[in-house]
Parts: structure tokens; sequence; C-alpha cells
């Protein structure tokens, strides 16, 4: 049994977010992805969706995979301040998660973004609706990241031209391994934002409701053959 | 005779190359001349060295991109490129830095660092607005 | 003219990240399929001489004597091996030096495998390896790509024919229906004119890369091969393939143009693509109205539209018209790019030339798949662009007493 006393102690106190509005995006194929923020009662559909793909040993899905499976477990049982956690849905499907988290309100930390779908620039997208809400909705000034793929790292320094903070290690450390850290400022989002980030709200009732109830993904093209319940 | 300069700073400059038979300019240079056939040596052993002319100045501005697909060592988030036409007639390719470019328009070639390469700076033309 | 050559064998492998794998493996995989297609894995013997085609082996890969170690790799020693390497057209020229080989009575069975990996790189250092192909001086030191050259000739031929930006989009959205079927092709998923332009979202789904061409304006960076198997028709050999019906190459040719683009009187005017069809055409005894499709190098979309007015199937400046009364769609009446194209097949730059005309005789012979396969073609026609059109090669194939 929990030891409710001791519990309490452990857990950090709880900086409430404000939510995210939900967006509805249409991907080059013409299929309309809606991105929402997930509830807490949705934790065991997200962990599912991500446990696969721990076993993907090609373009990092395994360590993001693991990395946000036990960062999602750690917002579900309270061992973080805060976090949250935006899925990409198309049909109901989950296509795509990014989760992030507030230092305090002017400080953003962002955690890992994964795509399942592919070759519809799914991550691109949430990626872009992750610093949107940091900065748009959750009222930061700057969001720190790093990132387990190289590649994308490099595409989100260029392409966002975030600033290197990585001289101001230790004082600045990125939660997820300290440094190089890189950060987007308010005035370079503003700048890209144009470019970078979209969607339509509010979202049509109809299609909002769509979303409502998350489905696992049936096929991961990272794993051929994938059937639910073998892996 | 030794060439001094070569230890000094160098030129900023791009040279269109003048054939000595003809006097046709081509930018950049070939190694024989289309109209009188004059071969070039670049050596100047077994024919001529062609006479170097400073290609800048005053020019058009023929087409031109913002390229955002942009090859390693140009870690930026996108540059402009473009072709210009000079008035003897010559083109040339290069950085353009103007940002709401317009086909057409009136431009000047100037000739400036446009990256170092293992601590050199390498020249260029940039295609600016005339002052 | 020679000796009449036809294809005997066809082999490709799926195009893609295949950054996995070795390269000669890659190489050697569509050269057993087409060694298989042609019904001799167990003659391989046959094969008198191979020609490889690859760009960026040294480059990109650290490998040299790649048709040294293919040969080994697919057990067909002592045959004779060179590689040929002429840019993103590499493929259609070592096509073209294969049919030389037989032409002259020098050999009787050629074996030409195009093959690259690129996705071993960041596609920064992809851009960087194509763009060596630029003039050093006078374009590459500046930073200037494929691409940009790509965006400048666009907004040109724009500019001088009132092209749209929507009318660019319909090019991707008819290649990628045709790709969507291609079990080789690399994006195999279509994309709707709503979707990349008309829709409020489309400026971020397809972002700009090279103004004012976007990202569904461009190929993407593939890794793949592809393998044609070739035999004379007077040869005795010929009686060893029974397997399917010969396509023959009727015409095969190809043109240079100015190294800078710059240099051009008029940079709209694709000299090598036109003269190099001109020659094709006089050497099949055929004209464009003779042409039953046709794989035109795609790279940039801008590029479908005026390879097809430069080798005559349009007017200058009246190929988008074709394209949206839907001429070019796979049951208009001159479809391009059936294979998907570059686009959407994908375009590993070795291995391209030797795809297209893989998709000719695929095509030729009935075989494509469900919902991509011309009606009773009889003629088709590629052309495989090299440099930013300054060495183009182009392929006729026709079916055999047509």
């Amino acid at each position: 049994m929990i030891d409710n006393e001791l519990e309490k102690k452990l857990r950090p106190p709880q900086l409430d977010l404000k939510p995210y509005p939900p967006k509805i995006i249409t991907l080059a194929n013409g299929e309309e992805m809606i991105v929402r923020e997930v509830r807490r009662d949705e934790v065991g559909i997200l962990l599912g969706t991500v446990q696969p793909l721990m076993g993907v040993q090609k373009d990092f899905y395994d360590i993001v995979a693991a990395r946000m499976y036990a960062e999602i477990l750690g917002w579900f049982t309270y061992r973080v301040a805060n976090e949250f956690i935006l899925v990409g849905v198309i049909d109901g499907e989950i296509v795509g998660i990014v989760n992030s988290r507030l230092v305090d309100e002017k400080e953003g930390m962002s955690f890992h973004t994964i795509a399942v779908k592919r070759g519809l620039r799914i991550g691109a997208q949430l990626f872009a609706a992750k610093m949107e809400h940091h900065i748009e909705f959750l009222g930061n000034e700057e969001v720190h990241i790093v990132a387990e793929s190289p590649i994308g790292f490099k595409r989100w320094m260029i392409e966002y031209e975030l600033e290197d903070r990585t001289d101001q290690y230790p004082q600045l450390r990125h939660e997820l391994g300290g440094i190089p850290t890189y950060t987007l400022t308010r005035p370079l989002y503003d700048a890209v934002k144009s470019a970078k980030v979209t969607g339509t709200r509010p979202v049509p009732p109809e299609k909002l409701a769509s979303a409502d109830n998350l489905k696992m993904p049936k096929e991961y093209p990272q794993i051929p053959g994938f059937k639910r319940g073998e892996s | 005779m030794i060439d001094f300069s070569m230890y000094g700073k160098k030129k900023p400059e791009v040279c269109a190359h003048k054939c000595p038979g003809c006097g046709k300019l081509y930018y950049p240079a070939p190694m024989v001349c289309d109209d009188c056939h004059e071969r070039r040596d670049p050596a100047g052993v077994e024919h001529k060295r062609w006479e170097k002319v400073s290609l800048s100045g005053p020019c058009t501005l023929l087409a031109w991109t913002r390229l955002f697909a942009l090859p390693e060592g140009f870690d930026k988030k996108y540059l402009l490129f473009g072709i210009v036409e000079f008035e003897n007639g010559l083109r040339a390719s290069g950085n353009l830095l103007v940002d709401q470019p317009e086909t057409n328009m009136k431009l000047t070639a100037k000739v400036d660092v446009i990256k170092e390469d293992l601590g050199e700076e390498v020249f260029g033309f940039q295609f600016v607005a005339p002052e | 003219m020679g000796r009449k050559v036809a294809a005997v064998g066809i082999g490709h492998t799926v195009f893609g990240n295949l950054s996995e794998f070795d390269l000669v493996d890659v190489m050697g995989y569509a050269s057993l399929n087409a060694l298989d297609d042609a019904g001799i894995r167990g003659k391989r013997d046959l094969v008198e001489q191979v020609f490889v085609a690859n760009m960026g082996g040294g480059i990109i890969n650290h490998q040299t004597g790649i048709a040294s170690s293919l040969v080994s790799r697919i057990g067909i020693e002592p045959a004779m091996a060179e590689l040929v390497e002429n840019g993103p057209a590499s493929g259609a020229s070592a096509l073209k030096v294969g049919y030389m080989a037989i032409a002259s009575g020098l050999v009787d069975v050629v074996m030409v495998t195009g093959g690259e990996l690129m996705r071993t790189i960041t596609g920064w250092k992809g851009t960087d390896f194509v763009a060596t192909l630029l003039h050093p001086e006078a374009e590459y030191k500046y930073g200037l790509s494929l691409p940009a050259y790509g965006g400048m000739f666009t907004r040109m031929y724009m500019e001088r024919y009132g092209l749209t930006e929507r009318e660019l989009g319909l090019v991707a959205v008819k290649d990628h229906q045709n790709g969507e079927k291609n079990p080789y092709a690399h994006v195999r998923v279509p994309c709707t004119i709503d979707a990349i332009h008309d829709n409020e979202n489309a400026h971020v789904i397809n972002n700009y890369v090279a103004e004012p061409l976007r990202l569904y304006g461009m190929c993407p960076v593939s890794d793949g091969a592809a393998s044609i198997i070739l035999c004379a028709e007077d040869s005795p050999k010929m009686k060893e393939f029974t397997t399917h019906e010969p396509i023959y190459i009727s015409g095969i040719s190809s043109a240079t143009d100015t190294h800078c683009v710059h240099n051009r009187k008029d940079p709209l005017i694709l000299d090598a693509v036109r003269l190099g069809a001109e020659k094709a055409y006089k050497m099949a005894g055929l004209t464009a109205a003779d042409i039953s499709f046709a794989e035109l190098h795609d790279a940039f979309v801008i590029l479908e539209l005026a390879i097809s007015e430069e080798v005559g199937f349009f007017e200058r400046g009246t190929s988008k018209d074709a394209l949206t009364r839907g001429e070019t769609a796979i049951d208009g009446k001159m479809p391009i790019n059936t294979s998907g194209g570059l686009k959407s097949k994908g375009h590993p730059v070795g291995a391209t030339g030797v795809s297209q005309v893989f998709e000719l005789v695929k095509q030729l012979r009935g075989q494509a798949e469900k919902g991509r396969q011309v009606k009773n073609p009889k003629h088709g026609m590629a052309v495989n662009f090299g440099g930013f059109g300054n060495n183009v090669v182009t392929t006729i194939c026709s079916r055999g007493g047509v």
C-alpha cells in the first residue's frame, strides 16, 4: 500500500499549466491531423503507442521512445512538477507525440518529439506546435532544446536559428543531459512563426470528436509486419 | 620576376578574361576562344596568358532565388542568389544582398568576402542595390 | 546504324533510405534481379561486359573501383567492367556506352547497372556533393546548388509563360498518383492540390526550398539501384533470352551545353535536351508524335514541363495546359513520368537513368502495376538530365515489329 504521507513529500509542488487549444492541419496527402493535448486518463494509450518503438534500433527511435515512455510515466506518477503532452491524431489514431515542461513561467524545457507515421513531416508540425504552446499559450520567453538525433537537431538549429547557450553551462543545463543547450527565444519564434506554425482553430466539433477516443497505431512503418499484441 | 604581391593581402576582385586574339571577354575563363580559336595558356609558356579584366559595377538581375537547401558549410536559414548581366554583356552568378529582389532590377556587383575557407578569405560577387 | 540492341532483362531495388546496406550489395541486388528477369542467373557467364553508373561512390562512400567490385560480388568474372560517371545522367550514359559496345561488334551481351547511396551522409553534405558538378569558381564556391538553379529557372519560366505555383503543384500531384502504385518508389504517399497549394496551411506544409520552388517541387534524396541486360539481336546468344518479349533501344543520343548556366544565350532554352532528342528521333526514325509515353527527369517539377516542350511534345509555354487538361496523366494522350518520376520514385543519381529505361521496358512489355499501365504503348522516351542541363541523354525504346 502506498504511504500517502511519504508520497506527498516525494511529489514536487505541481504547477498547473494553461491548456493548449486544439487545432487541425491538412497534411500533404489531404489527411487532416488534429493536434491536441492529452489527458491523464489517456496515458495507457500513449505508453502503448510508444512502447513498440523502443525496439527500433534505427533513427534514434529506441532512445527517444524509451525516454519519452519514462517521461510520460513520470508525469502520470507526479514525479515532475509539470509536463504537457501533445498528440497528432488522424482518424482517431495517434500519429505522433511531443512532450515538454516548464522550469518556471519564463522558461520552457523541451523534451521529445516522435513521429509514428512518416513521409508527411508530422514531426516538424508537432515540434512547431510544442513551441507554439510554450511561447503563445504558456507565455514562456524562451524554450531550451537538445535532441537525440544530430540531424534533427541541426535542422532545428538552422531553420529556427536557435541561440547557442552552451557557454552558459553549468548555470543553464538542459534536463536531458546538460550541454549543448540551444534556445528558442520569443523574437526567434516570432520570426519563423508564419513559415513554421500552422493549423486552423477552432476545430469543428465533429472533427474534434473524432480525436476524442485515442487509438494506438495499427501499423508502424518502422516495424515491418507489426501486429499489436505480439510485440 | 617574383610576384611579391602574392604575399600581401589578396586583392578582392573577380576577373573576366580577354582573348588576346580578338579581344572577346569571357567569364569564367575558357581554354580557347569561341570566335578566333586563340588558346589560353594559364602558365603563359607555350601560348599567351590572357589579360584579366576586373569585373564589377552596374548590372541587371536576370534571375534569382531564395535558397533554403544550402550545402554543408553554409549553416544559415537561407541565402539569396542571382544571375546578373553586366553592361558589357557578360553574365555571372553570385550572392544577392537585396531582401526583396525583382527580376530586371538594376544592381551593383561588388566583390567582397563570401566565406572563409581554412582561415583564408574567399572573395566573390555580391549583388547589392545601387547607392 | 550498327546492330539492333534489345533489353532482355531488367532489375530494380526499392528506392528510399538504404543507408544500412553496402553500395555494391545494393547494385548487386538490382543486377541479380535483372539476371533473374532475363532467366540467366545460372548462366551469368553470358554477360561479357558490365558498365556501372555511379556519381558519388568516390566522394560519398569513399569507394573506388566499383565496377570491378560489382562483377566479383555477383560472380561474373572475367567479364569486362568499367565505371561511367556523368553526374545525374550517369545511368543513361552507361546505357549509351553499353549500346555502343554492342553496336560496335565488340560484345554481344552487356549488363548496365546504376546505383547510388546518398543517404549515408546528411542532406547538407548530399547537397554539397551534387553541387560539386557546378563550376568551382563561378558557381560552387558561393553555396549555389542544383536546387538554386532549379529555383531560378522556375522563376524565369513563370515570368515568361505565366506558369503558376498551383500548376507546379499539379505536376507533383500527378507524379505521386503514379508513384503511389509503383512498388519501387521512394515516396508512395499521394498529395492533393488542396493540401499543397489551396489550403490555408499549405505554405507551411509545402514550404519554399528554392523560391519559387517548394518542397513538393523537388525530388527526394534517395538510395537505390537499377539494372538492364542488353543483347545484340543478331547474336546467337539472343536465343538464351526467352522469358520476355525483347524491347529494343531504337534511339539513344546525348548532347552537352555550357557548364555555367549564366553563359546560355537564353537560359530557358535547353539545347542539350533538344539536340539529344533530335538525334534520338532521327536514329529511331520517329517523331515526337510517335512517342506513347515518357520518363522525363523531374528532379524539379519545372523540368518535366520544360523538357516535354524541348523534346517536341508541346509548344513552348503550353505544357502546363496539357497538364491541366490531364494529357500527361496515366490515361492521357501523352502520359509523363508513369513511374512517379524522380519526384515520387526518387533520385539515386547514378541509378536514375537506368531506372527510367527500366520503366520504359516494363511499360512496353505491359507489366506495369494496375492503375499505371499505359494502354498499348509502342514507343517510350526517357530523358536523363545531367548537371543543370549541361549533359543530357535521351533514349527511345520500342516494341519489336512496330
